[in-house]
């Protein structure tokens, strides 16, 4: 890659024996490898304390720490985990999605009812978690509903931006081909506003799965956040780094899942997204 | 309290549509309160009636330790979240400039943008104690990763005739970058930019909440473990006061400094 070859000739001598795939994996695993380095010498570095991060175990500690905990008692934390998580965020998403093109459409409603939900937008999840626990008790049900609250918070908004932004030639142009109002809402409105709503969805998983690892290093009797504040309390630094990969992963995972499920569900999300920024 | 979803009004209307209206839904709300309380007699250490409530509240922003606390929570808010614009926006900004760049970092940035900033507090106790610098570190992370994507997101959305008009005006990469691509995604960058307000503000309760020795979070957990659930729900209503007033602040200037729309 000389810099006086052409830009042209340049681009395509770096694509052909690679392929644009084959490249993203192996600048991914440069990006990955630098920051294992980085990692390591940073550990090395702070082996004898001094410093203010006095105990950061370099990744090989904590590999080793993963390996231990993903042999044992992983699949039954992650289990109970995901299954808060999925009840959680499923409700929030539907509740907020019927909630935010109710309250987006009809002005009256919108009026009333949106300054109040967003009076209580900006109070945290985690500021619910000891009401929640009075009203619902350690179990289940207190979890699912602090990450159904999250969840609700966050999509609502996208859900009510949504259906508002539809751009008005738009509506404009359904209503001069003659369609009604049902018309308009199930083939303008809803599609609209699902597009936004996945957006949210997806920023909600993160917000959700952040929820969850709240309810359980509080209100814990299982999953994930209940090993983290186990082996934190144990002044485990590799082991509570480790739990923090588990969730990392996780969260990952479930973002590639929910980008497969977003391709499938939204053929028209591209067109859709082309017309917004027309 | 104005907010974003709800809609602008002028004129006539606006007394209607932004007082009396959500007066009424304040009302609705009360009511249904009130209404829970009258049909399952429940005791106070579950729910408290609203006007007890406000009482507590009334009795606690006298206090000098109540502002003490939201000033606490305010400046490891306002540190931690300006660290983070900053640094979300740039590093946003190289990923959707260089395609090289992009594909670097992106499985780094996935990889800790799932480790959300909550699985980070009870190591940043172990690391930084109570101290701020934890808890503003914490924020600077949980906005960072918003900034990241929605400030590369919106840098690859921007209509492509834009480029192609500045590069036939001759400008190199970087000018374009900076004269045309940022300029044209600041509307995105502004909208995160909110976006990473509440989340920030979410952060430091959360952070605090686990270990701080003060601050609003402090409040509430404090309140909650001596069973004042009227302090509790006051408390609460405080952070999204707060909350509110920042997400307002922070959309003001988004509006006067980036959203050109």
């Amino acid at each position: 890659m000389a810099p006086d070859t052409d830009p042209r000739e340049r681009a395509s001598a770096a694509r052909r024996p690679l392929g644009p795939r084959a490249l993203a994996w192996m600048l991914g695993g440069a990006g990955i490898a630098v920051t294992l380095v980085a990692w390591s010498l940073l550990a090395r570095a702070l082996e004898g304390g001094g410093g203010v991060i006095s105990r950061l175990p370099g990744p090989l500690l904590v590999a080793h720490d993963l390996a231990a905990y993903v042999t044992q008692d992983f699949a039954r934390d992650l289990v109970s985990s995901l299954w808060v998580f999925a009840a959680g965020w499923l409700g929030g998403v539907v509740l907020a999605t019927l909630t935010g093109l109710m309250l987006g459409r009809v002005a009256v409603l919108g009026n009333i009812f949106l300054p109040v939900v967003e009076a209580i937008r900006p109070v945290s999840s985690i500021a619910w978690v000891p009401l929640s626990i009075v009203w619902f008790g350690f179990g289940f049900t207190s979890k699912a509903f602090l990450v159904g609250l999250a969840v609700f918070l966050v999509v609502i908004v996208y859900a009510v931006d949504g259906c508002r932004r539809i751009p008005d030639d738009l509506a404009r142009t359904a209503a001069m081909l003659g369609m009604n109002r049902r018309q308009r809402f199930r083939n303008l409105i809803l599609p609209g506003t699902l597009v936004e709503v996945l957006i949210g969805a997806r920023v909600s998983l993160m917000s959700g799965w952040g929820t969850v690892i709240v309810a359980e290093l509080v209100a814990a009797n299982s999953g994930l956040g209940a090993h983290l504040i186990s082996v934190q309390q144990s002044y485990d630094v590799a082991a509570v780094v480790a739990t923090m990969i588990c969730f990392g992963v996780t969260g990952f995972a479930m973002n590639a899942l929910f980008s497969a499920a977003e391709e499938r569900l939204l053929p028209w999300r591209r067109i859709a997204r082309a017309d917004a920024h027309a | 309290m104005s907010a974003p979803i709800v809609r602008a009004a002028s004129g006539g209307r606006f007394l209607r549509n932004r007082v009396l209206l959500p007066l009424v839904g304040v009302l609705i709300v009360a009511c249904a309160w009130e209404a829970t309380l009258l049909v399952y007699q429940l005791p106070v250490i579950v729910l408290p009636a609203p006007l007890s409530v406000v009482q507590t509240l009334g009795e606690l922003v006298v206090t000098a330790s109540f502002w003490h606390d939201v000033g606490i929570s305010l400046y490891e808010f306002g540190a931690g979240y300006a660290l983070g614009v900053v640094g979300g926006v740039a590093v946003g900004m190289l990923m959707g400039e260089s395609r090289y760049f992009r594909m670097t970092a992106t499985p780094v940035i996935e990889a800790f943008r799932f480790i959300v900033p909550f699985a980070w507090i009870p190591l940043t106790i172990l690391w930084f104690g109570t101290s701020f610098t934890g808890k503003i570190l914490l924020v600077a992370y949980a906005v960072f990763f918003v900034m990241v994507v929605s400030t590369a997101r919106a840098v690859a959305q921007v209509e492509p005739t834009l480029t192609r008009v500045g590069t036939m005006l001759g400008m190199g990469s970087v000018a374009l970058a900076l004269n045309v691509h940022l300029r044209a995604a600041a509307p995105g960058i502004a909208s995160g930019a909110r976006a990473a307000a509440a989340i920030g503000w979410i952060a430091v309760v959360a952070a605090e909440y686990i270990g701080a020795s003060a601050g609003l979070g402090v409040l509430i957990t404090n309140a909650a473990s001596s069973l004042a659930t009227a302090t509790v729900i006051a408390g609460m209503i405080v952070i999204g006061v707060v909350g509110a007033g920042v997400s307002e602040a922070i959309r003001w200037l988004s509006r006067a400094y980036l959203d050109y729309r």
